[in-house]
């Protein structure tokens, strides 16, 4: 019944707060730029407008097309269950979840860029190429980071390894992280979540024939994915086993609003990159995780 | 034990179709699902139900007494030939039918069942000269099966490069099974763990078997016996025949002692294998060719597990090596499954179109949603994304590699790049896999074949929808195969033995299953409520092109672009290239052809250079006899002149 009773509340909790990032994300770029911005609750009020609207189905579709997003929506979602939340705890733990989690991602990307295929547009193939593509440096910088904590705990399952802080290689770790979590969610300098010209674009390139609530499940499942991340960015490098729960839990919301706020000073004071470039600076985060790992390895031979 | 009398039944029943295989099918079929079955049976007992079978004659075959083993290694890998084996032959029936192919159905027939007796032969025999014999004929039955369709020039260039790369494998087999046999005074196999001196003979072991496994610099006569083979070949080939390699190097470093170096070496080929592998699949338009690259990276996979359980071996018995070679020998299985499904799926579709480019197809799930269906089960599987096979197998090979790094001893230093490596061969086939399925099956068709094609029957359906039904199971249920994988790994190591099961693959089932129920759910709900809220078809918006032409789409070689050029240094593509000139531009032309590196960049111009050598030399030898006596006479002066030197000192 507890367990359930908890279930439920995480669910919850993932599904309803993951919609404010991005509306926090872009009333920093509007303060930033002297511009009053949409509301907060922007996101909210599209998904509820896209969960009612009809849907315009390309005439090459196959049924993959809406299955796509529903299973993408599922992985995400069932890899933010996985995920610890500070003094809660994690709902279900065991040995290697973390790699399930990192699975997970990989499982709803390859059902996005699945989707975006189906529609034969070359715009939305260019999309889910780089999607693939990129998707294997930021693969590899995740697991390093992965493994500098386990380095760091001993462990392989998420709450022993984001219960300590970084350590010496938090720093590192961070940067790399976040590298990887701008790069993940599509955010400046990858890719420009506000640009129309398609050309230039990885995520959102890919939704173009999405309509509907398809789309909806689509872009609550990218503020999920954002949240997600942030809050494994926040509990990686915070000693969140270390503070009293309350203390924790206040940690955890201001480290995630802090990251948030940050994505959005980045996307106001930096420009996109040209995608020549988009390899070299996903190596860069892989390398900070890397070097994150050797010095998680130093400090614990000491 | 009494497993003799269905490993008979299962030989005789196979021994017969071969016979019966040139004039009989329906009998021959029938006879062969009937051995597979009883092979299936006959292996399960040995997996599940404890003791290993052995048998022992006084019939002397070779000056050998004749000498049988079932363990529970060679057991795990009987299992796989029976399943491939057995749904291949049914997938053949419609495939190579005797109405399409009256020439070489009857052929195909005969040696597929000798195929299969000669991999049974290969598992079960426990003598050094009998292996021989048994691997010898094994590489003969894969060559005729491979050139079933001989007539095209392709296809026989193709076998006799698996003819010629398999017999210099076979080299160093007989250098191993000679050098054991004098070394240890019988050609009887065994556990001789004790005999340290024979550790070295592992390298040998390595090349011999690594040629026949395809790792990466050896795997130079796959991609084109995998790509030109009739697709069920394809399928036994490499979802099976592949795997004797790696039951050959699997089965001699449990037996054999093995140098420290080993765990380090193989580990290393693995993790190139799978990385090479898998970008050399990328890279390629040919979908057999690019489902062959990908056998390559799960070779890689299989040697990382095996690799990390000789590390753990060399290092103070570790028990994560446990788990690296629990995933490795799960995987076997694993790939043997999905990669047959997915050639099996390629062979209907090649079947109905005729053609092997992907940039030739397109669209193909409205008039095939079987097969694509199935094609995408297998791509997630082969992808290792939860929840099916490929993804449990993987993650306890992660296990494994997590564990040797969170203990901090020298293995860690072998498993932090090897697990970093392997993440990024997962991303990538994950890549190859959206490509491939994407390529063939989605978006328009962009030729008359693709927009003719039409379903397999049911004699195709049936064997893939089987091996679907394998990868769902090992996935969504991983521990009822623990069992039969721990007697596996037992077998190769006994202090590993009394293996229970890591308690998180009944976590790692469960949450598996609720993902698949969940997923249902969401899908159903979102189709629903999409229906509800008014579901209009329209042309594809693209951006607001009126008429978007098929030749618009995104192309397998464009779609492989940004991450095929970071391999540009090994993949070397060659292009062909004429851009439109003017302002009435006539034809521009943009060709691209992935040539296979190691062979046609290294071994091609090494083997060209021989041939020189060979050529220069043989002006020597022109037939005039007056020649020949210079050569003579010569030949004397100059030991005359030696012996004259020599006896001056």
């Amino acid at each position: 019944m507890i367990l359930i009773l908890n279930l439920i509340l995480r669910l919850a909790l993932w599904l309803l707060l993951a919609p404010l990032l991005p509306g926090i994300i872009n009333k920093v770029k509007a303060w930033v730029a002297g511009r009053r911005g949409p509301p907060v609750l922007q996101l909210y009020y599209d998904l509820a407008k896209l969960w009612r609207k009809g849907v315009v189905l390309s005439t090459l579709a196959s049924p993959g097309f809406i299955a796509g997003p529903a299973v993408a929506w599922v992985a995400l979602t069932g890899a933010a269950m996985l995920m610890p939340l500070g003094p809660a705890g994690s709902a279900l733990s065991f040995r290697g979840d973390v790699l399930l989690l990192i699975y997970l991602l990989a499982l709803a990307r390859f059902c996005t860029a699945w989707a975006a295929m189906e529609t034969g547009s070359a715009f939305e193939g260019m999309g889910a190429a780089r999607e693939v593509s990129y998707a294997v440096l930021a693969e590899a910088a995740i697991v390093a980071a992965v493994l500098s904590l386990s380095v760091q705990t001993g462990s392989v399952s998420l709450v022993t390894m984001l219960s300590p802080s970084a350590g010496a290689g938090a720093v590192l770790l961070a940067a790399g992280l976040f590298t990887v979590l701008l790069a993940e969610n599509c955010r400046v300098p990858f890719d420009d979540p506000n640009t129309h010209l398609e050309l230039t674009m990885i995520h959102e390139v890919m939704v173009l024939d999405h309509s509907g609530p398809p789309l909806a499940a689509i872009l609550h499942g990218a503020s999920v994915k954002l949240l997600l991340f942030a809050v494994l960015l926040i509990q990686a490098v915070l000693p969140m086993g270390e503070l009293s729960p309350l203390a924790a839990a206040g940690a955890l919301a201001a480290g995630v609003l802090g990251v948030t706020v940050s994505v959005g000073l980045v996307e106001s004071l930096l420009a996109r990159l040209a995608f020549r470039r988009v390899p070299l600076l996903l190596t860069t985060a892989f390398l900070l995780c890397l070097f994150a790992l050797l010095v998680a390895w130093k400090g614990g031979a000491k | 034990m009494t497993l003799g009398p269905p490993l008979l039944l299962a030989f005789m029943a196979l021994a017969i179709s071969i016979a019966a295989g040139f004039r009989l099918p329906r009998t021959w079929l029938a006879l062969t699902v009937t051995g597979t079955v009883v092979g299936l049976v006959a292996a399960l007992r040995v997996l599940l139900g404890g003791g290993n079978w052995e048998w022992q004659s006084g019939f002397l075959l070779g000056g050998e007494p004749l000498h049988l083993r079932l363990d529970g290694l060679s057991a795990m890998f009987l299992m796989l030939v029976s399943v491939v084996g057995g749904t291949g032959a049914v997938y053949s029936r419609e495939y190579w039918s005797d109405h399409h192919n009256p020439a070489s159905a009857p052929r195909g027939r005969a040696w597929w069942s000798a195929l299969l007796i000669c991999m049974g032969l290969v598992l079960t025999v426990s003598n050094g000269l009998h292996f021989l014999i048994a691997w010898e004929l094994f590489a003969i039955c894969g060559y005729f099966l491979i050139t079933l369709d001989r007539e095209r020039s392709g296809v026989r260039a193709a076998g006799w490069l698996y003819l010629a790369a398999s017999h210099a494998g076979t080299m160093c087999l007989f250098a191993f099974f000679a050098t054991l046999a004098s070394r240890t005074g019988s050609w009887e196999l065994g556990p001789m763990r004790e005999h340290a001196e024979l550790a070295p003979l592992f390298w040998l072991a390595l090349f011999g078997f690594g040629v026949k496994a395809g790792f990466f610099p050896l795997h130079i006569w796959l991609p084109s016996a995998h790509a030109n083979a009739p697709s069920h070949v394809s399928a036994i080939m490499s979802g099976v025949a592949i795997k004797m390699g790696i039951y050959g190097i699997v089965r001699f470093s449990g037996w054999l002692p093995v140098p420290p170096a080993a765990g380090w070496v193989v580990i290393g080929l693995g993790a190139l294998s799978a990385l090479l592998g898998i970008a050399f699949a990328f890279a390629q338009n040919d979908f057999k060719r690019l489902l062959a690259y990908c056998s390559v990276e799960n070779i890689g996979v299989i040697l990382i597990g095996i690799g990390g359980a000789l590390l753990a071996v060399t290092h103070g018995d570790a028990v994560w090596g446990r788990l690296a070679l629990a995933g490795a020998l799960l995987h076997v299985w694993n790939h043997g499954a999905f990669k047959a499904l997915l050639f099996f799926g390629a062979g209907s579709v090649l079947h109905v179109t005729g053609t092997r480019e992907m940039s030739r197809l397109g669209g193909l799930w409205h008039r095939m949603p079987w097969t694509a269906g199935l094609f995408v089960l297998g791509s997630i599987a082969v992808a290792g994304l939860p929840p099916l096979n490929g993804f449990v197998s993987e993650w306890l090979i992660y296990l494994g590699l997590f564990d040797a790094v969170t203990s901090k001893g020298p293995s860690a230093w072998a498993a932090m790049p090897v697990a970093i490596m392997l993440a990024m061969a997962g991303a990538m086939a994950m890549a190859s896999f959206a490509k491939a399925g994407a390529m063939i099956f989605l978006g328009a068709p962009r030729t008359q074949a693709a927009a003719h094609a039409h379903e397999c029957g049911n004699w195709m359906r049936g064997p893939m929808l089987a091996l679907a039904g394998v990868c769902v199971a090992i996935g969504l249920a991983p521990i009822l195969f623990w069992p039969a994988v721990s007697r596996a790994v037992g077998a190769w190591h006994p202090a590993w033995a009394p293996a229970e099961a890591p308690a998180p693959l009944v976590t790692l089932g469960s949450v598996h299953v609720a993902l698949v129920i969940l997923v249902l759910a969401a899908a159903a709900w979102l189709w629903r409520k999409a229906q509800a809220n008014g579901l209009r078809r329209g042309l594809t918006w693209d951006c607001g092109y009126a008429t978007p032409a098929v030749r618009m789409q995104y192309t397998s070689a464009s779609f492989a672009g940004i991450a095929s050029g970071w391999f540009r240094w090994i993949l070397q593509p060659e292009r062909k290239m004429r851009r439109p000139r003017g302002h009435f531009p006539a034809e521009a032309i943009r060709l691209e052809r992935i040539p296979e590196t190691v062979l046609e960049r290294i071994i091609g111009p090494f083997s060209a250079v021989i041939m020189q050598v060979s050529t220069a030399v043989r002006r020597l030898q022109h037939g005039r006899v007056q020649f020949y006596i210079l050569y003579v006479v010569a030949g004397l002066i100059a030991l005359g002149v030696l012996v004259l030197l020599g006896g001056a000192q």
